[in-house]
């Protein structure tokens, strides 16, 4: 199954032809579904279908609108998406495969559904081949309703956070919220899209892996961590810290250049 | 000859009334109100007699005094959000190791109970629930019959049992509780002798889960002491319309959505019964470090 979350991946990423990229999503869609639904409990089976729906329902949005763009300009190239219509269903399928508010329901069930490391690669490797066809796109994307959904996702992930229990269900909000800086960006830099991809899939990466190896997944048992595996939870401590953005640590650089070209856009 | 071609000119006509009779046969459990899969209703739910578009009360004071009730739910429920998870402050969800959920001093208490027994089968069991001395618990008593209703198709009869009614936020939304930070269920008990099974649901989000079950037994004793029965989640089993399943798994309580706890009696004694309840809580039993009391399969 790794192996074919690698090909979907790949053939994703590397893809010019709309027919390509959608293959490439279904590939990692179906690889990933009996990763999710591995132990059999009726929550996994649960997290599982709620996954499958929606992103069925977004590869088929996809299709659609790239459907829509070779019927009115007769080619299939990724780059060349021009027709409006197409555009906006394409966000709307993007949004929904990652996650941005408002089709971001299905992310925290499905992640505390799953077992950590499964939801590390929901949260990172799944996320690169959408976020790759945005970045291919993104010239003609409406900008107004990328900011609108980043903006809304950036703080509905930051408030739904805050009364959670569940850690797999924090890092869900953050990975929304995460996902809405991208966003924000990608219609007037997008390499500070990549960037902040590239970023926060390490920090995320070393999150789930510390939580994992500490077999932490609520609150309660992270507040006795400590005494277990110091070195880790002081390493721990850095790693969300740098997620949360703050100064010294990496994770403050994207946001730093995102709000720097933001103002430069007379955005911010 | 004749009686050829009406049978022939008759044969579209059947050949139509066929095809008619297939589709509406093929259409018939869309039609009709039953659910498609089975028409088994689970013991404590009422039987659904009236459509629900058919109960709608168009009474214009009476929607303004339920929009007022839900509004102030809301309001209650956003300021327990500021407070913390579950509307406590952070520290009381971290340190807290024993919750009380249920405890049965009013009416108000009770009438978060549903109590209901093999009358909906056809069956003869009788089972009632007041308040003890003093409103000091809530007693639980009836008349276990386990004669089997003359339908033809019941097998076994004679069982009790009294539901917790799912919580509710404001607009009838469903309301999400953490009991991860417990291990055991705890109760404070006076019974007759009897065993009684402790069932746990949890709403699942898919009809297809609709009938799984969680649950262990109750050993009373029937003494005149109160006795503090502690059972873990951990020797909880799992099975669905009433059959234990092979596989089986702990039951998660990260999400106790409509998590409605049960108490049954069927223990195929003919016999009145009684069962006194205190208070039914939760409880964090440092001491107890089994994950899980049934051995799990391991596929693939």
């Amino acid at each position: 199954f790794t192996a074919s979350l690698l090909l979907g991946t790949t053939m994703t990423i590397s893809s010019n032809h709309w027919v390509m990229a959608w293959a490439g999503l279904e590939i990692n869609t179906l690889a990933i579904l009996p990763m999710i639904s591995k132990s059999h409990h009726p929550r996994a089976i649960e997290a599982a279908t709620k996954y499958f729906l929606t992103q069925a329902t977004a590869s088929a949005l996809l299709l659609f609108s790239s459907m829509i763009n070779a019927w009115q300009t007769g080619q299939w190239d990724i780059t060349q998406l021009t027709n409006p219509t197409s555009c906006l269903i394409l966000t709307s399928a993007i949004a929904m495969k990652l996650g941005l508010v408002p089709f971001h329901f299905w992310f925290p069930e499905v992640l505390q559904g799953t077992s950590l490391t499964t939801g590390l690669l929901l949260s990172t490797l799944m996320k690169f081949p959408p976020i790759t066809l945005l970045y291919m796109t993104s010239p003609s994307l409406n900008p107004t309703v990328l900011t609108f959904m980043a903006i809304l996702s950036t703080a509905l992930g930051g408030w739904m956070g805050l009364n959670q229990t569940q850690i797999r269900k924090i890092l869900a909000f953050s990975s929304i919220s995460h996902l809405g800086w991208m966003t924000i960006i990608i219609s007037y830099n997008p390499k500070l899209t990549l960037l902040n991809f590239y970023l926060y899939a390490l920090m995320t990466t070393a999150t789930f892996l510390t939580l994992h190896s500490t077999k932490a997944s609520k609150l309660s048992t992270l507040m006795t961590t400590w005494t277990k595996a110091p070195a880790l939870n002081a390493a721990l401590l850095l790693t969300l810290l740098s997620l949360a953005g703050l100064p010294p640590l990496t994770g403050f650089l994207p946001k730093w250049l995102i709000i720097q070209e933001l103002t430069k856009q007379d955005m911010a | 000859m004749a009686v050829a071609v009406v049978l022939l000119s008759g044969a579209p006509f059947h050949g139509g009334c066929c095809r008619h009779k297939v589709f509406l046969s093929l259409l018939g459990p869309l039609l009709s109100n039953s659910k498609l899969y089975s028409s088994y209703r689970r013991p404590g739910a009422e039987p659904k007699k009236k459509l629900s578009w058919q109960n709608a009360d168009f009474s214009f004071k009476k929607s303004i005094d339920h929009l007022k009730t839900q509004l102030s739910l809301l309001t209650k429920e956003t300021q327990d959000y500021l407070q913390g998870p579950g509307g406590h402050p952070l520290s009381q969800h971290v340190l807290e190791q024993t919750r009380v959920l249920w405890q049965f001093r009013s009416q108000e208490d009770l009438n978060k109970w549903v109590i209901s027994s093999d009358v909906e089968i056809g069956g003869k069991s009788k089972v009632y629930i007041k308040l003890g001395r003093n409103n000091q618990a809530a007693l639980l008593y009836g008349t276990l019959n386990t004669e089997v209703p003359r339908d033809g198709e019941t097998k076994y009869s004679g069982y009790c049992s009294m539901r917790s009614r799912p919580a509710v936020g404001s607009f009838n939304r469903k309301k999400y509780y953490d009991w991860s930070n417990f291990n055991s269920l705890y109760l404070r008990v006076r019974g007759d002798g009897r065993p009684w099974m402790v069932n746990i649901y949890t709403d699942p989000y898919f009809s297809h889960q609709k009938d799984d079950l969680y649950s262990y037994f109750m050993f009373t004793r029937g003494g005149p002491y109160w006795e503090e029965i502690k059972i873990p989640f951990s020797k909880f089993f799992f099975s669905s319309r009433g059959r234990v399943q092979d596989n089986q798994h702990p039951v998660w309580l990260d999400k106790a959505s409509f998590l409605t706890l049960g108490l049954t009696i069927g223990d195929k004694v003919d016999g009145p019964f009684q069962l006194e309840i205190d208070f039914i809580g939760l409880l964090n039993d440092r001491a107890h470090r089994e994950e899980f009391a049934y051995e799990t399969y391991d596929k693939n």
